[in-house]
């Protein structure tokens, strides 16, 4: 069994999500006072942030210029903070994620995971570059001696601490820590509490609708990526993003919540086994519609065959992104026929 | 009829032993997969498409049953003939340049199109690898010649260096290429249908027909180039003739499935054992022998994945790499 599981994860690497759960890592081991979670700017201007790996990074003044992995710029975007720089996993320029931002003011280093222009990002002369790490278990657990994510290698980390001190974000647990962990770090930032508040107010209205539409028509939705080796679905409480909306009420396909960590794999063969979603929401990344129905197995799937299939991307975890995405799946909610 | 015939001849006792496994596995392949459903179940999902079972029998079952036979004789036959062309053990049916061409063109598909299809894909590489090939002949035909296999090599090896170089360039540059490349090339036979198969098909028939029409050959190119040459044989029909077998034979493997190793390289060891070095016999052994590794390597990997599946090249890989090595340890490679 261990060999079919390494034999499974080396063919799988690459694939999307995977690559958050078995690429991720952690920061450099200068640990400081983990502890508090403190952060702020001090009487004498001296700014320290401690993020959630427990690295503690103090700096003269409170950072103007911010690099960041494009899902937290995201996030400080989102509360007029806009970096210096940003690097993400996926061509930045054509992400529509940013399409409500301008970015002409921004240089973007890196369209490719792990490949991250350090000339150009140093250019930028960057006080603070932000990024995020994935626990590599249920329990939380983070891997402190592999690279961040986003990163390529622990090399590639040193290089870009000798361009600034790097804090990472933790994506794993409750979708809600995660905002909470933007808006900490957006408000150390310089953020004002009002900005948030503001923000907040939209994002709890998405959430109040989100849940009146999961009560007015409880449907079970399947999240799902597919490809040649099958359909993979993640484990509702493993992705803080699921997490999140099931707390709000919403109904995903989970046949199986323990087991391996994050997600289960069906192969075509078993793809009868997560046949019983109302609606299917397939990532923007893998199989579309078509290709579905090409999969004989799964071709009498009900909501495909009822058309009930909607392209579903990730989303970033802040406030402003999550508003959006909860609105749009509300509105997929409510023109969901239950089947 | 059937008796005389192998008594008078142990070898195509063989041959007909190694039609008995071919169908034997077919058998097991159709019965064992990821989805662990009960052998009377198959049967009836067998009979009775309808059914829910018989999506998995027929949707699943059935066409990787078929393309793993066909992806198997395929590799195997081309591998024979690329060894008997170019007089060496280890000489692979991609040397000259076909899956190196496929490759690219599946790349140059998704990332220029934005498709992973499963069907795009297979016209991608039976194109791709043709025009590979077509550049490897006329490359290895401006310079020396084609009366020794070697420039055919250099230039397969070259014009694969090149294409994997661009191929790598462009995997790496585009994160979305890159997962729907890396779906392919590990080699999969998870997810086909029998749609568009067809094509490949006569691509393996007419590569079929070449091989065949090339075992004469073959055979006196085992005597080498100068006494074949002496024999009257046609040095530049005789590397046409085979390098058209090959290219039309790979490119229906390699298209099917994606980049499948070891195959190639170990049937027709396996095969030379057996029915020994005259290519009338070892053609379709080879074949044979191919297609029941395939088929074995990729019910296994059904089997060990638990819900999900690993791929047979990933299988093939692990396994192949341990059988090779033996046959190369027990000495006495069977001479070419």
């Amino acid at each position: 069994m261990n060999l079919s599981r390494a034999l499974r994860r080396s063919a799988l690497i690459l694939a999307p999500v995977i690559a958050l759960a078995a690429l991720s890592g952690c920061a450099s081991a200068q640990t400081a006072d983990a502890g508090s979670g403190s952060s702020g700017a001090a009487a004498s201007g001296e700014w320290t942030y401690t993020d959630e790996t427990g690295k503690t990074v103090t700096l003269d003044h409170q950072p103007q210029n911010v690099a960041s992995y494009a899902d937290y710029a995201l996030g400080l975007m989102s509360y007029g903070i806009d970096p210096v720089a940003i690097f993400g996993r996926v061509d930045v320029a054509s992400d529509e994620r940013f399409a409500d931002y301008d970015l002409s003011k921004t240089a973007i280093v890196g369209n490719s995971y792990g490949e991250i222009d350090l000339e150009k990002l140093a250019e930028t002369a960057p006080d603070l570059i932000v990024t995020g790490i994935y626990p590599t278990d249920r329990e939380g657990t983070l891997d402190l001696t592999g690279p961040l994510y986003g990163l390529a290698d622990t090399e590639q980390q040193t290089q870009l601490e000798k361009i600034a001190p790097v804090v990472a974000i933790t994506v794993g647990g409750k979708g809600i820590d995660v905002i909470n962990s933007i808006n900490r770090l957006s408000e150390s930032l310089g953020a004002s509490a009002d900005t948030v508040a503001a923000a907040k107010t939209k994002y709890d209205a998405a959430a109040a609708d989100l849940t009146a539409a999961a009560a007015e028509n409880p449907i079970e939705i399947t999240q799902m990526y597919a490809d040649a080796d099958g359909i993979y679905v993640t484990k509702t409480a493993d992705e803080p993003e699921t997490e999140l909306y099931a707390s709000l009420g919403v109904t995903f396909t989970n046949k199986n919540p323990d087991g391996y960590y994050y997600w289960d794999i069906y192969s075509w063969e078993n793809a009868g086994q997560v046949m019983n979603g109302d609606v299917l929401l397939v990532n923007v990344e893998g199989f579309q519609k078509d290709d579905l129905l090409a999969q004989a197995t799964f071709a009498s799937d009900p909501a495909l065959v009822a058309g009930q299939i909607h392209p579903w991307n990730q989303a970033a975890l802040d406030y402003a992104s999550q508003a959006k995405h909860m609105t749009e799946l509300a509105t997929i909610i409510r023109d969901t026929k239950k089947l | 009829m059937l008796r005389t015939l192998t008594r008078r001849s142990p070898r195509a006792a063989v041959l007909v032993a190694l039609g008995a496994a071919v169908i034997a596995f077919s058998f097991v392949s159709l019965m064992l997969g990821s989805n662990l459903i009960g052998p009377s179940a198959v049967v009836t999902g067998l009979f009775d498409p309808s059914r829910d079972v018989g999506s998995v029998v027929w949707g699943s079952r059935v066409p990787r049953t078929v393309l793993g036979l066909l992806v198997g004789f395929c590799l195997g036959v081309a591998g024979a003939v690329m060894q008997g062309q170019t007089r060496n053990p280890l000489a692979d049916p991609g040397l000259f340049g076909v899956s190196a061409g496929a490759s690219f063109a599946v790349v140059i598909g998704v990332y220029v199109l934005g498709t992973s299809s499963v069907l795009t894909t297979l016209w991608l590489a039976l194109a791709g690898a043709t025009v590979a090939s077509v550049v490897v002949f006329g490359v290895a035909a401006m310079g020396r010649g084609l009366s020794s296999p070697v420039p055919l090599a250099i230039a397969g090896t070259a014009v694969s260096a090149l294409l994997v170089a661009l191929t790598s360039f462009l995997v790496l540059s585009d994160e979305t290429t890159l997962s729907a490349y890396r779906i392919w090339v590990v080699g999969s036979l998870s997810g086909r249908s029998l749609s568009g198969v067809d094509a490949a098909l006569l691509f393996a028939a007419a590569g079929t027909v070449f091989a065949a029409a090339n075992i004469r050959s073959l055979n006196t190119l085992a005597l080498g180039t100068e006494l074949a040459s002496g024999l009257g044989e046609s040095l530049l029909r005789a590397r046409i003739v085979g390098l058209a077998a090959i290219t039309l034979l790979t490119a229906a493997a390699v298209a099917i499935s994606g980049p499948i190793g070891f195959v190639g390289l170990t049937a027709p060891h396996i095969a030379r054992r057996l029915v020994g070095g005259d290519h009338h016999w070892l053609l379709p052994a080879s074949g044979l022998v191919g297609a029941c590794v395939l088929l074995a390597a990729d019910v296994l990997g059904r089997m060990i994945g638990g819900n999900a599946e690993v791929s047979v090249g990933v299988v093939l890989t692990v396994m192949g790499g341990i059988v090779f090595i033996s046959i190369v340890r027990r000495g006495k490679m069977a001479t070419l």
